[in-house]
């Protein structure tokens, strides 16, 4: 069809119709006229042409069928001729199609990631109207009405300090007669629980939520009922509901879960319902097994637990609420925020709290709590951003391909336009073709993307448990997929196009030598790959850097061959005095097992030991002078034998130490300087001020790294004290193992299981592990970045190679005369070389300045490493020049062994 | 009305084309036309002429344009285009050759 008709026929598709009927009607009036010229009345000769000529309608609808006919039959061809010209040439279809795949299949991956982080809603009845209230307050100096905080809190602008946890009081003054709200409820996480059913324990991850939890969120039970409010009072039969999956994996069943009696940390609970089976909470970073009602708490965790309800002080339920029909989230906003200041400014006690007043923000809750988001979202822009580059580049390369093909096939286009097709008719066949090859690479990027997602959850995951993020090919993700793939196939298809159907076409005819502006658009694709291919490889030089710096991190203990787990003789009802002696006696049998050199236990991992495990965290004393920044470590004997930490004077904590004896303390070199400088800190005292008791210093420890790789100081103040003389909760223990640790798990839980079968074994996880736990980002940035730049400096080269190949057989004339005059092979490489390092100059002179501003944006993943690492620039630049010289060396020695006779006859 | 068979549509191209190469003309005249030069073998009905006209002018090869005409109707009046022109040319060369072939084959036969 062409242009102008179209053009026409879809600025005004009525008209069209309107220009159709009024054509064919004049038809039938002229032949009725002639008949009425012939004698016949009026009546008659209408009724005689309609007779033999049909009724005008359907001859209308005729022309409409044959339009209809002839666009399906041009498609229909065109597919037929793409595939046809596709099997002239496999190898380039090949190459085409799985560098697709492959940048299709990454962005896929990438992007069911945040589909699923950043864009799901939570599987609840109308999640558009649950909002999340948080707060955001002044930076925390001098004073808070937040006098003690147990949940999570995030940095938000400005310093403030942002958070969702609120307390008890404020929940119920915000439930009374609200008026945005049709429910409003609460919960926290309860943390990892014992849970035993059938006589069989194990470790489950809790939620206590209020009565108002499951009617809130719109969800029915699937088997059972759920929580309601009669259930969340103090007093109240204590009652659960599991998680479909946890009623499978428990019961067999959700049938078989419900009214079975089950015993939380102890504590007797019947089962009333099953959760359904999509449902994961509010956070999608959790996914609780057990549904508690907030108040059992009360007998769950203890005395505690009781003084947290009427303290409007202190802070720990998250809430969530549903807007009524018609209330928007600013007017629930401007309706809730005055009256949770006049609530809370009756709890501040002093000026400097008046001062600083957390103020109430609503958040849209529609996607759940932002737990996920905050920590994966920037992540997963970064590497969003380095699959759209290798898209980029692999559609750079494929049009750069084509175009060398459209110079093959600029004769056979100029013949057809010369005999009356359509400019446009001959662009549409070609964009088809284009069109096709990125639709079968989208078909074979969903395969590719299948494992990526599964080897991104797998790297994201790692080592992590519980880990909850779990990204799926839905047809939202599939829907992008395809969208991308046809835009991508326009995209590389479009500039081949016009360019080979360009109106002058008789020089083409002619078999003239063209392509001043084709080679330039050329060099301008093949520039643009390498400038692309350059930032990569900044990155992924950067990111490996930054995974370096960090594995040679001196940690001041062993990292290889320790085995970790926890065990939690508290929860499984052992009591003081006799708990420290079970946790004795165990460490002696682990230490007996045949290859475990030593064994010991502390009450949390050296990584985790800043913050997790119950140690003493008051004020301590060092003769005088406060002791600031020191940690205390509950440990037990051999602890620095087993994790290899020097003791640079005294002893290390032994059986010697009893919970009769002296207590006693080793402190860390840096300690020892610091408080203890020029004096033998040996039989010296330091003082656990809030336990009112005075230790002895028996050993002075060699300075060691705490918590993670990044980012911590790297020689904390330690104070070690005996498990035996401390009353523990839960320990960890280290076992230093010859050979792989994990061989050695199956004699631990045997151990376990004599000592007392109730007891589960937790975060069984080797060393090495844990430490690489708390680096995974980086781990994955190098591992995903390495991967990213073996691509695309793949991609970019083979368009390197495409191009020098195509630009020495266009100019082979040339050479040839060159070589007639007495050119040497050296310097027709050279010239073809020199061309490429042109080629390279000028994309490394685009992509250095943006790779300086690039990688300013990653600065926050980088560990001792600049974003303008020089080193770091300078060996992605070799390697790219490298790289090209080779791609462009197999062009360039074609170009020096053409024989001049053949090149000029063929002229 | 019959509908032509394939090859017949071909044909019916090339017959309006020519008709057109020789005058402009609206669709009665083309009608009209045809069955007089082929002395009534080819009858054509608006049901096969208004397909063939549109689909003519949607590949560029004919236009059209209204008009008033001596009778004071207003109608269509179709006209060839160059690309028409080219196409007629090549399609007159197609027949000859295709007719010439099976005129052969007959000849053969009788």
């Amino acid at each position: 069809m062409n242009l102008k008709r179209l053009y026409q026929r879809l600025r005004d598709p009525r008209r069209a119709e309107a220009d159709l009927d009024e054509e064919v009607r004049s038809f039938y009036d002229t032949m009725t006229a002639r008949r009425v010229g012939q004698g016949l009345t009026p009546d008659e000769a209408h009724r005689i042409t309609r007779a033999e000529c049909g009724p005008p309608a359907r001859t209308i609808e005729e022309v409409r069928d044959a339009r209809v006919e002839a666009v399906f039959e041009t498609v229909v061809q065109d597919l037929r001729y793409a595939i046809r010209l596709l099997r002239g040439s496999p190898g380039f279809a090949v190459v085409a199609v799985l560098s697709l795949a492959l940048g299709i299949g990454a962005n896929t991956a990438i992007y069911s990631f945040m589909e699923s982080i950043l864009l799901r809603s939570l599987p609840v009845a109308d999640p558009e109207s649950l909002v999340v209230l948080n707060w955001h307050s002044p930076p925390p100096q001098g004073g808070h009405v937040m006098h003690g905080i147990q949940g999570r809190f995030w940095p938000g602008d400005e310093g403030h300090l942002v958070s969702g946890i609120f307390p008890y009081p404020a929940f119920e003054m915000l439930r009374e007669g609200n008026p945005a709200f049709s429910t409003l409820f609460g919960y926290f996480d309860g943390h990892n629980k014992t849970l035993v059913v059938h006589g069989q324990a194990t470790r489950v991850s809790t939620e206590y939520v209020t009565g108002e939890y499951f009617r809130g969120l719109g969800v029915s039970p699937a088997a059972g009922r759920l929580i309601d409010s009669a259930d969340d009072r103090p007093g109240a039969a204590p009652v659960a509901v599991i998680s479909f999956a946890a009623s499978q994996n428990r019961f067999g069943g959700p049938s078989g879960a419900v009214g079975q009696p089950v015993f939380v940390n102890n504590v007797p609970f019947t089962v009333v319902g099953v959760a359904p089976p999509k449902f994961f909470g509010v956070d999608p970073a959790a996914a609780p097994d057990l549904y508690l009602p907030l108040h059992t708490n009360l007998l769950v965790d203890g005395a505690e637990a009781a003084r947290m309800y009427p303290d409007a002080n202190f802070y720990w339920l998250e809430m969530m609420g549903r807007l009524r029909p018609g209330v928007s989230l600013a007017q629930a906003q401007a309706a809730l925020a005055p009256r949770f200041h006049q609530w809370v400014a009756a709890t501040a006690t002093t000026d400097v709290e008046r001062a600083r007043l957390p103020a109430l923000t609503l958040n849209p809750g529609a996607a759940g709590l932002g737990s996920l988001r905050r920590e994966y979202s920037r992540p997963l822009y970064v590497l969003l951003a380095m699959v759209g580059l290798i898209l980029a580049i692999t559609c750079a390369n494929i049009a750069n391909l084509l175009l060398a093909r459209a110079a093959a096939r600029r004769r056979e286009m100029a013949l057809r336009l010369s005999l009356g097709a359509g400019r446009f008719r001959v662009v549409r066949q070609l964009l088809t073709e284009s069109v096709m090859l990125a639709s079968l690479g989208g078909a074979l990027g969903v395969l590719f993307a299948i494992w990526g997602i599964r080897s991104l959850t797998f790297l994201l995951s790692d080592g992590q448990p519980n880990f909850t993020l779990h990204a799926e090919l839905n047809w939202n993700v599939l829907g992008v997929t395809a969208a991308l793939s046809v835009v991508c196939g326009l995209l590389f298809g479009l500039a081949p196009a016009i360019q080979s159907t360009r109106p002058d076409v008789v020089p083409a005819l002619k078999n003239c030598p063209v392509g001043g502006p084709r080679r330039r658009v050329q060099h301008v694709l093949v520039v643009a790959q390498v400038a692309m291919a350059f930032l990569i490889l900044v990155a992924a030089g950067l990111f490996v850097r930054t995974l370096d710096k960090l594995n040679s991190v001196p940690l001041g203990y062993a990292r290889e061959n320790i085995l970790l787990f926890t065990l939690d003789a508290r929860q499984a009802g052992h009591r003081d005095p006799e708990i420290t002696a079970f946790y004795t006696n165990l460490r002696k049998r682990f230490e007996s097992i045949p290859g475990v050199s030593s064994a010991t236990l502390s009450h949390a991992s050296i990584i985790s030991a800043g913050h997790a495990g119950k140690t003493y965290r008051g004020a301590m004393m060092a003769g005088p002078a406060p002791v600031l920044g020191a940690i205390a470590m509950v440990a037990g004997p051999r602890y620095h034998t087993t994790m290899q930490i020097p003791i640079l004077a005294g002893r290390e904590i032994d059986d010697r130490d009893q919970p009769g004896s002296s207590p006693v303390a080793v402190i860390s070199e840096r300690l020892a300087r610091t408080y203890f400088a020029n004096q033998n800190p040996l039989g010296r005292k330091i003082t656990f001020v809030d336990d009112k008791r005075d230790l002895e210093i028996v050993g002075v420890s060699a300075n060691f790294r705490h918590g993670g790789l990044r980012n911590e100081e790297d020689s904390a103040m330690t104070v070690f004290v005996a498990v035996s003389q401390f009353s523990p909760d839960a320990m960890t223990y280290a076992l230093r193992t010859a050979g792989d640790p994990l061989n050695y798990v199956r004699s631990v839980h045997e151990i376990v299981r004599q000592a007392d079968p109730s007891m589960p074994v937790t975060n069984v996880v080797t060393q090495a592990a844990e430490i690489d736990r708390t680096i995974s980002h980086e781990i994955m940035f190098a591992k995903l970045c390495t991967g990213f730049a073996v691509l695309a400096l793949l991609i970019a080269c083979v368009g390197l190679y495409g191009t020098m190949s195509y630009i020495v057989a266009r100019q082979a004339g040339e050479i040839g005369i060159r070589m007639a005059l007495g050119a040497q092979r050296g310097a027709v490489v050279w010239m073809v070389l020199r061309r490429v390092l042109l080629l390279v100059a000028a994309g490394l002179a685009i992509s250095v300045p943006a790779a300086l501003s690039a990688s300013q944006l990653v600065k926050s993943f980088l560990f001792a490493t600049r974003p303008n690492d020089p080193a770091a620039l300078a060996l992605a630049g070799a390697i790219l020049v490298s790289a090209a010289i080779l791609a462009g060396y197999a062009p360039a020695r074609r170009a020096s062994r053409i024989d001049p006779l053949a090149a000029l006859r063929h002229e | 009305m019959n509908k032509p068979a394939e090859l017949l549509q071909g044909t019916l191209d090339l017959l309006i084309l020519r008709t057109l190469e020789l005058q402009r003309l609206h669709g009665v005249g083309i009608a009209d036309r045809l069955e007089q030069v082929t002395k009534g073998v080819f009858v054509v009905g608006p049901g096969s002429l208004f397909p063939a006209l549109h689909r003519l002018a949607d590949r560029g090869w004919i236009e059209g344009e209204w008009g008033e005409l001596e009778t004071g109707h207003r109608a269509k009046v179709y006209a060839i285009t160059n690309a028409g022109r080219k196409r007629l040319a090549e399609e007159k060369r197609k027949w000859n050759r295709v007719s010439f072939a099976v005129n052969q084959v007959l000849a053969e036969e009788s």
